[in-house]
């Protein structure tokens, strides 16, 4: 079962559209790569079925085993102990780690978990390993994640019983476009094509919007509209989504998302109960390995528990010495992670601030993920939706890959007699592209939440005299200053006609078209012409390759301020 | 598709850099209307018929050339707030990238279609819309955004209005 071969295609091979030849379109189908845990479904003619492994398994743990011979990923091998899994053999939490630097926090925070994430804070993919026979046998999130994803597909292959190479796949909002091409990567590493991208909450807002239609079965010319918040919380990330649904339009209003999850709430938990564990076991050595994974099961174990309980016993002898033998109830629980709360419910405000709505407008609250289950979650859901009520029609774990394989159904041009495909997501931008402009401020071009496709262009000008040359250096984020945000490339426009600063008019133009591709546009004109004054330059984003990190630092050493611009009439745009 | 070239206006050499570009970012209001005609469209020209290489749609704009956002939404005048919604959506199922199966569609006709539901979903930027078509100025109704982040003129629609 385990294959250790993968084909590595070249980056071309993703962006390549294949017309089937074939009278009978391939249906692509779905791919919830969670932090923790990982689903497939597909459309099978009439609804959507979540695919089962040999082990008749529909949820299966995203992680990767390396032995001697081969290595091997959570769909087709099982460890009979959780503990197993934390032996620093295998790798997990890709999704968390894929297409980050390490100077990223939450790299830092990785680097707790029994494999070795090793950061050298300068910027550079993180070197991680895993232990096969006493040895530090080193790989990458992209390789890792492309060796599950061969598993999934053989699965799904075998459980549809036809070559499988069309994907959706669902991916996290706070995702950036760097991010999102190392999954790409990843994909056409495992020989998959990505037929769309959806951030996980507008995935369930598809499905949200296929029951709609199903069950009021209005035409669409009544125009009844539903508004549904959705949050979603899995191990690694926090999503939230408000849509606009009606006659099978599934029109997203906001987005917002973070890198928070239950992955933050575990740590969080094992320093408490360990208060030096990050110390203890920064050396990585065998026993504290072993150590660490007894804490981890432990903690886990009592996470779980106090979904249900209001206090749990904690009795684990770690070796070395070190007993921990506690009571947590869930006050304790919950003053712990007061910081991963409030950043939930900041999220909620914010989604709803941006698409507009009152909470009182919203039509039905959905809550998903894994860590939908926790009891404080639920409340400050309920508790800033002012509502009593969740909405109880969708399953919480199951709900993003059902949307995706949806998604995947429309997207291959599958009709159903009976309308159930009859949909339509209107997506929006989930961060702000824009420039570096007006010294290290980060000018947003197309704002978040901008629906797609967009076009946006913004005027900038010279800040010295004669400056014949200017750096535009573009971002991906939330952030004031561009250091906060996600570089997405750079370049330079040269050939300005000299003239004094603040005179010649450069233009930037943000194109993100129908199939998501960024381009960035800037040209230059000088007063008194009428024609630009040298050709446009068309890039597309995100250009920048591993180590990116780098980047930003090189060229503010190398050019300084020298080649900056600035807002025209920054003012008169508030 | 060329520029329409005229004197050198007095006031360009000054205020030429303040171009808005046809986007939202910058209420444009300030700026002579005369100013702007001719001035902007070279520019865009330029840019839109560089990135005209991949778009193939843009044909079946320009032959389209809606005189008013309503006429964009294919609804009244005097539509309603659901009116205009239910046509967005109607629209949107006809016009979005993904809902046409042929894969020659660059989205230039819905990014059109949702500028003008975007204005006109917005009571107060639908209002002053109104009010610029009163005051016949349908051919640069740009010109009146008035900070509505929005915006509600697709890019493409400066080629269509150069064109005429």
């Amino acid at each position: 079962m385990a294959e250790p071969a993968y084909t590595v295609a070249s980056d071309g091979e993703t962006t390549g559209e294949e017309k089937s030849s074939s009278a009978f379109p391939e249906i692509a189908i779905g791919i919830d790569i969670g932090t923790s845990q990982c689903s497939v479904a597909a459309w099978n003619g009439s609804q959507v079925e979540l695919l089962k492994n040999t082990r008749n398994q529909k949820m299966m743990r995203s992680y990767v085993t390396f032995k001697d011979d081969a290595p091997s990923g959570g769909v087709s091998n099982q460890h009979t102990h959780e503990l197993e899994m934390l032996s620093g053999a295998s790798i997990f939490n890709m999704k968390r780690l894929i297409g980050r630097v390490d100077t990223d926090p939450v790299v830092h925070a990785s680097k707790s978990l029994p494999f070795l994430v090793q950061t050298l804070d300068i910027g550079v993919r993180p070197f991680i390993a895993a232990l096969v026979n006493n040895v530090w046998r080193s790989t990458t999130p992209e390789e890792v994640l492309a060796i599950f994803l061969v598993e999934l597909r053989a699965m799904a292959e075998i459980a549809l019983k036809r070559p499988i190479r069309n994907v959706v796949l669902t991916i996290p909002v706070s995702f950036s476009r760097f991010q999102v091409t190392r999954i790409e990567r990843a994909c056409a590493m495992a020989g998959l094509h990505v037929l769309r991208l959806m951030p996980e909450p507008t995935a369930v807002a598809l499905l949200y919007a296929q029951q709609q239609q199903q069950t009021i079965h209005e035409n669409m010319g009544s125009g009844y509209e539903k508004i549904a918040l959705i949050f979603n919380m899995g191990a690694g990330y926090s999503d939230v989504a408000v849509s606009a649904t009606a006659g099978g339009v599934s029109q997203i209003k906001a987005l917002a998302g973070s890198a928070i999850g239950g992955e933050d709430m575990l740590q969080n938990m094992m320093r408490h109960l360990l208060p030096d564990s990050e110390i203890i076991f920064s050396n990585h050595g065998i026993n504290e390995i072993k150590s660490m994974g007894l804490l981890r099961v432990a903690t886990q174990d009592a996470i779980h528990k106090l979904s249900f309980e209001t206090s749990v016993q904690i009795d684990v002898d770690l070796g070395n010495g070190l007993k921990i033998c506690k009571v947590v109830n869930q006050e304790e629980f919950q003053e712990v992670n007061r910081e991963v709360f409030e950043k939930c419910e900041s999220l909620i405000i914010q989604c709803l601030r941006d698409a507009k709505i009152e909470p009182d407008d919203v039509t039905d609250i959905i809550a998903v993920g894994g860590c939908s289950f926790i009891p404080k979650i639920k409340n400050l859901i309920m508790t800033t939706c002012k509502r009593q009520e969740l909405y109880k029609g969708i399953n919480p774990m199951e709900a993003a890959v059902c949307g995706a394989a949806l998604e995947g159904a429309v997207a291959s041009g599958i009709n159903d007699p009976f309308g159930s495909l009859d949909l339509l997501t209107i997506q929006v931008t989930p961060l702000a592209i824009g420039i570096q402009a007006d010294g290290n401020n980060f000018v947003p071009i197309i704002p978040r939440n901008t629906t797609m496709p967009a076009r946006r262009e913004l005027a900038f000008t010279t800040v010295h005299d004669n400056q014949t040359e200017a750096l535009i250096v573009v971002y991906e984020g939330e952030g004031k200053k561009v250091e906060e945000n996600h570089l997405l490339g750079y370049f330079k426009l040269v050939g300005i006609p000299p003239a004094p600063k603040g005179v010649p008019d450069i233009n930037v133009c943000m194109d993100i078209d129908a199939s998501d591709v960024l381009r960035v546009l800037a040209g230059v004109v000088v007063p008194g012409s009428q024609q630009p004054a040298i050709p446009v330059m068309e890039v597309r984003m995100p250009t920048v390759d591993d180590g990116h990190g780098w980047c930003a630092e090189a060229l503010h050493r190398t050019f300084g301020s020298r080649l900056n611009l600035v807002t025209v009439q920054k003012k008169m745009q508030q | 598709m060329s520029p329409t070239v005229t004197l050198p206006n007095p006031n360009s050499l000054h205020s030429s850099r303040q171009i808005p570009f046809p986007s939202s970012h910058m209420p444009p209001r300030r700026f002579p209307t005369s100013l702007r005609t001719h001035v902007i469209p070279s520019f865009n020209a330029s840019i839109c018929g560089f990135t005209q290489t991949h778009s193939s749609s843009g044909t079946a704009t320009v032959s389209r050339r809606p005189s008013s956002l309503y006429e964009v939404l294919r609804v009244k005048r005097s539509a309603s707030f659901t009116e205009i919604k239910t046509a967005y959506r109607s629209l949107a199922k006809m016009y979005h990238p993904d809902a046409i199966q042929e894969h020659d569609s660059d989205g230039r006709d819905f990014i059109e279609i949702h500028n003008a539901y975007a204005t006109l979903s917005d009571p107060s930027s639908r209002a002053l819309y109104d009010l610029s078509l009163g005051a016949q100025f349908e051919r640069r109704p740009f010109g009146f955004s008035t900070g509505n982040r929005t915006g509600f003129y697709a890019t493409r629609r400066w080629e269509t209005d150069q064109c005429w």
